[in-house]
């Protein structure tokens, strides 16, 4: 087994210079990967120093749960009133952002400026954790105060609704049905742990006259499927893998709207209303950039903004979409349950865990 | 020669320093994480019901895979390798396509054309019953895994005089049944077995075959949970709880291997690849049967796994929205659109970059290795493959607590956990052609009187330089849809494109994922396709010059 060596590459000549040629070129090449793998963190330090000018246009780091729809027209939105503006974009579930400030912590420190997540509860444990800043804007006018805390600012209102299969009869007609074993097996529910929603809704159920942990334990033992996301619940209704399923009003209407057989079913007692805040985080340090996103998406054009991806806003005389008559939403009495989002999630999961 | 010897002590400060950091470091990271309020509060928090589940499962999905993967794979090689040449070559394309797709696109495209309301259901009214499931979990990794049972048994019958001695059997009246109990499996008994340690350690590995096939049965195993729990891990305990599960992981595939090491005989490696004494499939036996069945079974294997699969792919991925027939006048191409939209563009690029920056870097770790000199370079070896079996979990929890806070913001911590994981693949291929190479040439060159740089320039590494390519191509193919260790180490803006996809199906965005899924699975295999076309001008080169060949390269493992 002899390798065979040309005597031609035995001759320290011309070629040697080439492959040292070629070795240059390479670590060059590496060199300008490497510089591209971290253009994120170098860009860093110069948006730092942003905040100290004030004329500089705004620069933060957004962490959010929100359609992607909804945040790319307010974040539009933010840069056409601040011309300039940037704004990296962290979009993730509810879980997966949990993670990110899991690890962020552990890894020096929140990087987030602002977080707009999806539920009260998810981000009131940030809030408990100090992780967002008490105050940081006067709240405008006009906004329902109900849904104040020190640090949260609500942005919109979310429906938590049934989705059915067109075609479907009989429709389920209050939430108790979906524990009826005419729907055995044909029901999905989204994952509390990953969407905010979803923990919205435990928190609701858990806590309503009638329902309780037990509306759970019924919804298992009548076949009742998990998936991991609100609008792969509608997904998976569209495709006919379950017929009916725990979702978000928009989410059935954008289905409806590209054409899946879906329907919006508006239970009894009512849809489960909760709200959508967003804050500004203790370790941000550019304070400035991220007071001017709050105080945009509490303006009325970023309100119009999220009305027209699919949103009830908060600021009144902005229309959102229409609920039916006589529909009335109900909803849990949120800090009441602030505190409780693990031992929530612990008996879920004894449940619907593996 | 104290050049040499220094040349060669500092190869291995160099590549025993980098296993150190890319493995050692995180996994002791992970242990005095786990161990942070003692050991024995560690082993009760791994007792709770969902860890030891996950634990279960995982042992039932590992062995029952390398069951059935190792079992049918030999089958496969067996029959498939006395097939001549041109047929072969084939035939073993198809065999390797469900390796060659990435695995989350196997098990998203699995859930698409067999699972409940996928395409088969809807038309043809049957599923594969239990598909969202462990059932579903197994026969889809089952699929994934067997090609590299395959490799791992076809490597070593071109090495061993099988064909031979089971016709010297036949020709003294054995029958077929006795040829294999007495001649066949007694032979293979070795590669039977690191096959098997191959494929247990793929299995524990798999993230996105159970993340995709078993959330809707509420099934998990411990790489998925490590998965889930890291959205509960802003709660200490739960971290604690969750580099307990991964270290567990990592013993476990440390085990496994240490065990089948010792049952082997000692770190045999498939270096003795290069070591061709047969081709058996000179004289095959030419029966109708033994010439139809392989065909025929290797062909609908091919199409069931990969081929059907990934036209149902095409067919979402052109379909306006979930719900609507794959009808011409619901076809559109806004999936495409809307799937570049946003990160995509630049999560693509990202990966990429990181896929080349990996291709780059691996093989000049591996020239490092290489160039400790033929003692040391077989225990390097050795444990450059032990930090492959580290599960991508447990490795990635690993290296984000050690080196987290030091790669804020930066895609280069997903690069340090593509170093250290892909490491083997890039490796394999140089250590073999080490191996073949003559150190009588670095002699002749120092004789003439080249200096020991010069000597290794010309006479060593233009006989590695084909291997170093062949180890950049494959860690560039997997580093580019690795989905396992990047779902865990990404952040703001550095998404990589298996993230992305991700996130899209977790989001129910069937046509967008369907067109990214597309997007990550053909250019493997493409790059499958040139790999073989490759090997097939290498092998004619290798017929006409009597050059060392590098035919025998191990495509070890799937990762994303």
């Amino acid at each position: 087994m002899n390798a065979h060596v040309t005597p031609s590459s035995c001759r320290p000549s011309t070629r040697g210079r080439a492959r040292h040629a070629a070795l240059l070129a390479l670590l060059a090449c590496l060199a300008l990967i490497v510089a591209a793998c971290s253009s994120n963190s170098s860009t860093q330090p110069s948006a730092l120093s942003q905040s100290a000018a004030s004329t500089a246009p705004p620069s933060l780091t957004l962490y959010t749960s929100v359609t992607q729809n909804t945040v790319d027209s307010v974040v539009a939105g933010f840069k056409s009133v601040h011309p300039g503006a940037s704004v990296t974009v962290f979009r993730a579930t509810t879980g997966a952002i949990n993670a990110r400030l899991a690890a962020d912590e552990r890894t020096g420190g929140v990087r987030a400026d602002v977080i707009w997540g999806t539920d009260p509860l998810s981000m009131q444990a940030y809030a408990a954790q100090g992780l967002l800043r008490d105050k940081p804007i006067a709240s405008p006018t006009g906004i329902p105060t109900q849904y104040e805390t020190n640090a949260l600012y609500p942005t919109r209102l979310l429906y938590v609704v049934i989705v059915a299969r067109k075609g479907l009869t009989p429709l389920p007609v209050s939430w108790s049905d979906l524990t009826n074993p005419a729907y055995r097996g044909k029901v999905a529910i989204p994952d509390p742990a990953a969407a905010g929603s979803a923990l919205a809704a435990l928190g609701y159920f858990a806590t309503a006259p009638g329902y309780g942990m037990s509306y759970f334990q019924q919804l298992k033992s009548n076949g009742a499927v998990q998936v991991a996301t609100v609008p792969e619940v509608v997904t998976d209704v569209a495709q006919g893998r379950y017929e009916l399923g725990i979702t978000l009003d928009s989410e059935v209407r954008t289905a409806a709207a590209a054409g899946s057989p879906v329907q919006i079913v508006w239970p009894t007692p009512g849809p489960i209303a909760l709200y959508s805040p967003i804050a500004v985080t203790t370790a941000t340090k550019r304070v400035a950039a991220a007071d001017a996103f709050l105080d945009y998406v509490l303006s009325s054009d970023a309100q119009k903004r999220i009305a027209a991806t699919g949103w009830q806003p908060v600021l009144p005389g902005i229309a959102g979409p229409p609920i039916p008559a006589g529909v009335v939403p109900v909803s849990a009495d949120w800090p009441s349950l602030f505190g409780q989002q693990k031992a929530l999630l612990q008996q879920y999961q004894a449940l619907f865990g593996s | 020669m104290a050049g040499r010897t220094a040349v060669r002590a500092g190869a291995a400060l160099v590549a025993a320093g980098l296993l150190a950091a890319l493995a050692g470091a995180p996994l002791v990271e992970l242990a005095r994480i786990a161990a942070e309020r003692g050991w024995r509060a560690a082993f009760d928090a791994l007792g709770s019901a969902q860890n030891l589940g996950a634990l279960r499962n995982t042992l039932i999905v590992g062995c029952a895979v390398t069951a059935v993967a190792v079992a049918c794979g030999a089958a496969a090689a067996l029959a498939v390798e006395r097939r001549p040449l041109r047929e072969r070559r084939l035939l073993r394309l198809a065999v390797a396509a469900p390796l060659l797709t990435p695995e989350f696109v196997l098990g998203f495209s699995w859930s698409r054309a067999y699972g409940p309301a996928g395409f088969t259901d809807r038309y043809l009214h049957v599923q594969l019953p239990g598909l969202l499931g462990p059932t579903g979990i197994i026969v889809a990794l089952s699929a994934h895994a067997l090609p590299l049972a395959y490799l791992v048994v076809a490597a070593s019958l071109a090495t061993r005089p099988v064909g031979q001695l089971e016709r010297a059997a036949h020709a003294s009246g054995a029958g077929t049944l006795t040829v294999l109990r007495t001649i066949t499996l007694p032979l293979l008994r070795t590669p039977l077995l690191a096959a098997a340690a191959l494929v247990f350690v793929t299995c524990v590995n798999s993230f996105a075959i159970p993340e995709v096939l078993g959330t809707p049965a509420g099934f998990s195993t411990m790489s998925t949970l490590v998965y889930d729990d890291l959205n509960l891990s802003a709660d200490p305990d739960a971290f604690r709880q969750l580099a307990a599960v991964a270290l567990t992981m990592a013993a476990l595939v440390l085990v496994v291997i240490g065990a089948a090491d010792v049952v082997l005989g000692g770190p045999q490696t498939a270096e003795a690849a290069g070591r061709v004494t047969s081709t058996p499939s000179a004289v095959a036996r030419r029966s109708r049967t033994a010439t139809w069945t392989p065909r025929v079974l290797v062909t609908a294997f091919a199409l069931f796994a990969a081929a059907i699969p990934l036209v149902v792919l095409a067919a979402d991925a052109i379909t306006r929205a979930p719900g609507l027939s794959p009808a011409p006048s619901h076809w559109t191409l806004a999936n495409f659109s809307a799937a570049m939209a946003g990160e995509t563009v630049p999560a693509l690029a990202r990966s990429l970059a990181l896929a080349a920056a990996a291709a780059v870097l691996i093989p000049a770790m591996s020239l490092a290795v290489v160039a400790t000199g033929p003692r040391v370079r077989g225990p390097l070896g050795t444990a450059v493959t032990l930090a492959y079996a580290i599960p991508g979990s447990a490795l990635a929890v690993g290296v984000l607590i050690a080196y987290g806070r030091w790669f804020v913001g930066s895609a280069l911590i997903i690069l340090i956990a593509y170093a250290g994981k892909l490491w083997a693949l890039g490796h394999r291929p140089v250590a073999a052609a080490a191996a073949r190479l003559d150190p009588a040439l670095t002699r002749a060159a120092r004789a003439s009187g080249a200096g020991p740089l010069t000597a290794w320039r010309a006479a060593t590494l233009p006989g590695l330089a084909p291997a170093l390519a062949a180890g950049g191509a494959l860690v560039l193919i997997f580093a580019s849809h690795e989905l396992t260790m990047s779902s865990i180490l990404y952040g703001p803006g550095t998404q990589t494109l298996a993230v992305v996809v991700l996130n899209q199906q977790q989001l129910g965005q069937t046509g967008p994922t369907s067109a990214l899924a597309l997007v990550l699975g053909i250019p493997p295999l493409l790059a499958g396709l040139a790999l073989a076309h490759g090997r097939r001008t290498a092998a004619a080169a290798n017929a006409t010059s009597r050059r060392p060949t590098t035919a025998a390269i191990p495509v070890t493992a799937g990762t994303a």
